[in-house]
């Protein structure tokens, strides 16, 4: 009878929005929490908490193979999956942020559990209007993120980060208007055969530039050097790898869904960046002796690396071929791997009291707690694809994707830009191995800065025993086209 | 199964040793005897009952991901078997002079995981372990480098890290082809290195991206022998890495390139071509002149033996070049096997060399040949030491030296005719210039700036002189490995 009653009312939907309504429940409570003046570090931890049960939650209550609203909603391993990594990335820096945060502690953990709401529905959603809302619930709700701080520098980069944000949410608006034009939907799915006409390219067009410049892909990637300078570390690592992996994600199903999948011109502009983006980033990352602006530029790098899933997505063609099961998956390892070498990589910065982070504030760090030296050093082994980490083999499912997929020219130039990139990952590993620590100068050894890095270092090794599971990873990766 | 455990134990052990907080040296120490004497005897076990082919010995497999081709799988051939044991060497002599006053703990945890790698190369029976082991051992030795190097350490150990690194990608990027192909062809994912080791598979592939794998797998490998364009990393490397680094890496590091070649491209010789078993005849042959005139011009000891040992390997490289050009003539097992001995031989010498240098700076401070001068007069034992090895290096009869140089001498006649004068001239600047070292640092008017030196310990005495019976039996009784290389020639041609 009830059960009756739930889908008369419609409100069965309702009930599979189970974790996302739990989410914002919690962060209504800790909002009301502010007001008792409770402890930041019980909020920390009942939002670290919140977000663990939530993921919890989308693993065991969400109905694979359902969906919802006329395919709007549709459930498949690969939406838990990614909704589970986005959630992973809120937990690594709930704990750490209670360090920068000096105030106002439950508005930062109420947003990011907001945030975390819109992750969620991105994970799901298979409409360009739900994708949207979604996407900029969490922009909106980063953008009071990455205000949280003090200095003027600070605001600077935010207001760069807010602006650019607000006139690329413009041109997503306005490609998805003119893909609404060509198909009559909104639906991603809808769109079966390629027929490029002018609307299509425009849309196109539109859309690239503006999830560009939220993936931080060149050339739309300035505001991101700015952005993840002028913030706190533990929410540069928040917009590195969370709010990252949601960018890859919705670019992922807006291209190679909502694009059919044998529009070439979709590989080929991908190709072009991934091309552009990866040997800006290691190119540029040379030079830099600022250690978060260095991070910064390894991090557009990487967006080149993921970016290259869509090149051999779209160059295969055929959504059914075995290889674009293994360029998905890849991506799917890369993104969950990313969030912890690369989340953890700008947590560790905590350890520097310093606003103005250099590479050589890090000297002899080795000396001083040789556990965080080689926890760091891990993290940079692995953003530099060195085996025995999950780094090494989230690159090597993207080549190895990148040669079954014939685009073996690419394969080279991808090898050859982490070759490179093994030279200003090393440099850190140099200075804090080499050299003798700088006089006078401590570092922050509190508790909510090192278990963290300790976390993330572990995982990132742990991660590649993940070997066993790529056949149901591989599995899983099909559930992209719905 | 039996090196299956042993391994395991060495991974182990080698991540428990970051557990001391003290006495780091006599764990390793113990640690990589045991692990010596159960390899040699293991060994004995095996060479008794014979290899019979010579190949492989599958051992054990685990399927990790059988659906993509992903398993732990180890054997070990006959070849393998003793670079096994000369790695064990070398690491225990590492560990051994690794002096406790000189380095903080960590070192011997370095020492203990490059051990890790280098078995895990040798021991892999698939591709993607075997990509994983050849980059782990980098890490460590990068570090000891960095870490505790010499001058210029900062740049010497990133420039080694880096060329080391781009070879390897591009040995991935090689095994990648060799992989999706054979998957064309049988419609089996597999990195078994014996499934996709196989000419049948090989030919099929188109040629350019068999060029290209070709390239890969040529490129790791000679970055690592190292054999003339690659090898710019080496002597600023060996000159600036501490001694017990430097051990390994002319002991331990240049086997892989060895083992490369030998041990992965050999079972597929007939889809090399002519071409570029030319280029590595050249190769071979220039880099063996190139580095015996280079070192002809050095002063600073160490950085000598560096181009003496990348010399050395030139050897190697020739061999396998000319070896597989003859094909099937009865001179082509010679060449090989000889190749192949002079990997181990010249393991064990360089390990000696650098161990009898390492002694020599300990007491004087000095490495060049110019800071040292008749130092025989104050410490006749080291001295001699470092002339035996010196002279087994430049291929003295009777030594083990002697045994690879010669093999390969007679059997590249046949595939180079008279181009073996160059290969003299090589032999004969390389023994000039030990000579003259030996004559100018060793013998000849003492340098009294020195002053009062001490001769060796009981303990250093032991390890020189225990390498020095290894490189004296091997001279002796090349058969001891001899014979077992020959029938892995054999299995497989």
């Amino acid at each position: 009878m009830t059960a009756a009653i739930i889908s008369l009312s419609g409100a069965q939907a309702l009930v599979t929005f189970t974790p996302e309504i739990f989410l914002g429940l919690v962060g209504f409570i800790i909002l009301a929490l502010g007001t008792f003046r409770i402890e930041k570090r019980i909020i920390s931890w009942i939002s670290f908490g919140a977000l663990g049960i939530s993921a919890i939650m989308v693993f065991f209550l969400s109905p694979v193979g359902k969906s919802l609203f006329n395919g709007t909603f549709q459930y498949s391993d690969f939406g838990i999956y990614f909704a589970i990594v986005m959630l992973l990335s809120g937990m690594l820096i709930s704990y750490p942020a209670t360090r920068s945060i000096k105030s106002k502690s439950e508005v930062f953990y109420a947003t990011l559990l907001f945030v975390s709401v819109g992750m969620i529905f991105a994970a799901f959603s298979y409409n360009i209007i739900t994708l949207f809302v979604a996407f900029e619930s969490v922009s909106i709700g980063t953008y009071v993120l990455a205000s949280f701080g003090k200095s003027r520098r600070n605001l600077e980069g935010t207001i760069k980060y807010f602006f650019t944000g607000t006139i690329a949410t413009a041109f997503i608006l306005f490609g998805a208007s003119f893909f609404f034009l060509q198909t009559g939907t909104f639906n991603l799915q809808v769109l079966k055969s390629a027929s490029p006409s002018p609307e299509l390219l425009i849309s196109l067009v539109f859309l690239i530039i503006g999830f560009g410049f939220k993936l931080a892909i060149f050339p739309m990637h300035q505001w991101a050097l700015d952005a993840y300078d002028g913030t706190e570390n533990s929410i540069s690592a928040y917009l590195a790898a969370g709010s990252k992996v949601l960018a890859f994600l919705v670019i992922l199903k807006i291209f190679l869904v909502g694009f059919s999948s044998d529009f070439r011109d979709v590989s080929y502009l991908f190709i072009i960046l991934s091309i552009l983006t990866m040997t800006y980033g290691n190119v540029a990352a040379l030079s830099q002796n600022n250690l978060k602006r260095l991070l910064a530029y390894s991090s557009i790098a990487q967006a080149g690396y993921l970016i290259l899933v869509l090149a051999v997505v779209g160059f295969v063609g055929n959504t059914n071929s075995a290889v674009v099961d293994v360029a998905v998956a890849a991506g799917m390892f890369y993104a969950l791997v990313y969030v912890f070498m690369k989340g953890g990589a700008f947590i560790t910065l905590n350890l520097i009291k310093k606003d103005n982070v250099m590479i050589s504030d890090v000297s002899g760090l080795a000396k001083k707690s040789p556990a965080t030296a080689v926890s760091f050093a891990v993290m940079l082994l692995a953003l530099a694809g060195v085996p025995i980490t999950g780094g090494f083999f989230a690159k090597y499912l993207l080549f190895l994707s990148l040669i079954e997929g014939n685009l073996w020219w690419l394969a080279i130039i991808a090898i050859l830009n982490s070759a490179i990139s093994v030279f200003y990952y090393f440099r850190i590993i140099l200075y804090m191995f080499g050299k003798d620590p700088i006089p006078g100068e401590s570092f922050d050894m509190s508790t909510s800065t090192r278990v963290p890095i300790y976390a993330s270092a572990f995982i990132t090794v742990a991660l590649s025993v993940v070997v066993i599971w790529w056949p149901s990873l591989i599995s899983m990766a099909n559930g992209l086209f719905g | 199964m039996f090196i299956l455990i042993l391994f395991i134990i060495m991974v182990l052990a080698s991540l428990f040793s970051f557990a001391f907080t003290d006495r780091r040296r006599e764990y390793a120490l113990i640690a990589t005897a045991i692990f010596l004497i159960a390899t040699i005897v293991y060994s004995t076990l095996r060479f008794s009952t014979g290899y019979g082919s010579g190949g492989f010995r599958s051992e054990s497999v685990y399927n990790l991901a059988p659906s993509i081709g992903i398993a732990f799988s180890i054997g070990v051939s006959g070849f393998a078997d003793a670079l096994l044991i000369l790695s064990g060497i070398v690491i225990f002599i590492a560990a051994f002079i690794a002096g406790k006053h000189e380095f903080t703990q960590t070192m011997y945890s370095y020492i203990m995981i490059t051990e890790v790698g280098l078995y895990g190369i040798l021991i892999s029976r698939d591709f993607l372990f075997f990509y994983i082991f050849w980059e782990v051992v980098l890490i460590p030795v990068y570090f000891m480098v960095a870490q505790y190097g010499g001058r210029n350490k900062d740049h010497v150990s990133l420039k080694f890290f880096v060329y080391t690194h781009i070879g390897s990608v591009f040995l991935l990027l090689a095994i990648f082809t060799v992989y999706a192909y054979h998957y064309d062809a049988t419609g089996v994912f597999t990195f078994e290195i014996g499934a996709l080791m196989q000419s049948k598979y090989i030919d099929m592939i188109p040629t350019a991206l068999r060029y290209f794998a070709f390239f890969g797998f040529l490129f790791a490998f000679l970055v690592k022998m190292p054999s003339f364009p690659l090898h710019s990393w080496l002597p600023d490397t060996y000159e600036t890495s501490p001694y017990p680094g430097t051990v390994i890496l002319a002991g331990g590091l240049s086997l892989m390139g060895g083992y490369g070649l030998f041990g992965i491209l050999m079972p597929i010789y007939s889809s090399l071509g002519t071409g570029i078993l030319q280029l590595l005849v050249a190769l071979g042959i220039i880099s063996l002149l190139y580095f015996s005139f280079t070192a002809l011009i050095q002063k600073n000891l160490k950085r000598m033996m560096a181009f003496a040992s990348a010399g050395a390997m030139g050897f190697v490289t020739l061999s396998f070049g000319a070896g597989l050009l003859e094909g099937t003539k009865y001179t082509a097992s010679l060449e090989l096997a000889g190749g192949m001995f002079q990997i181990v031989a010249h393991g064990l010498i360089m390990a000696m060399i650098f161990t009898a240098l390492y002694f020599i700076k300990i007491s004087t401070g000095k490495e060049t040949t110019y800071g040292l001068g008749g130092i025989y007069r104050e410490v006749p034992m080291l001295s001699t030491f470092l002339l035996a090895g010196l002279l087994a290096s430049l291929g003295l009869p009777g030594l083990a030296g002697f045994i690879g140089e010669f093999s390969i001498l007679v059997g590249s006649f046949a595939a180079i005719g008279w181009l073996i004068l160059l290969v003299i001239l090589g032999m004969i600047v390389t023994a000039s210039y030990h000579i003259w070292a030996a004559q100018r640092s060793l013998y000849g008017p003492y340098n009294e700036n020195l002053g009062k030196i001490a001769d060796l310990t009981p303990s250093r005495f032991a390890i020189l002189i225990g390498t020095f019976a290894a490189i004296f039996i091997l001279g002796i009784v090349p058969n001891l490995i001899y014979g077992i290389l020959v029938s892995y020639v054999g299995g497989i041609i």
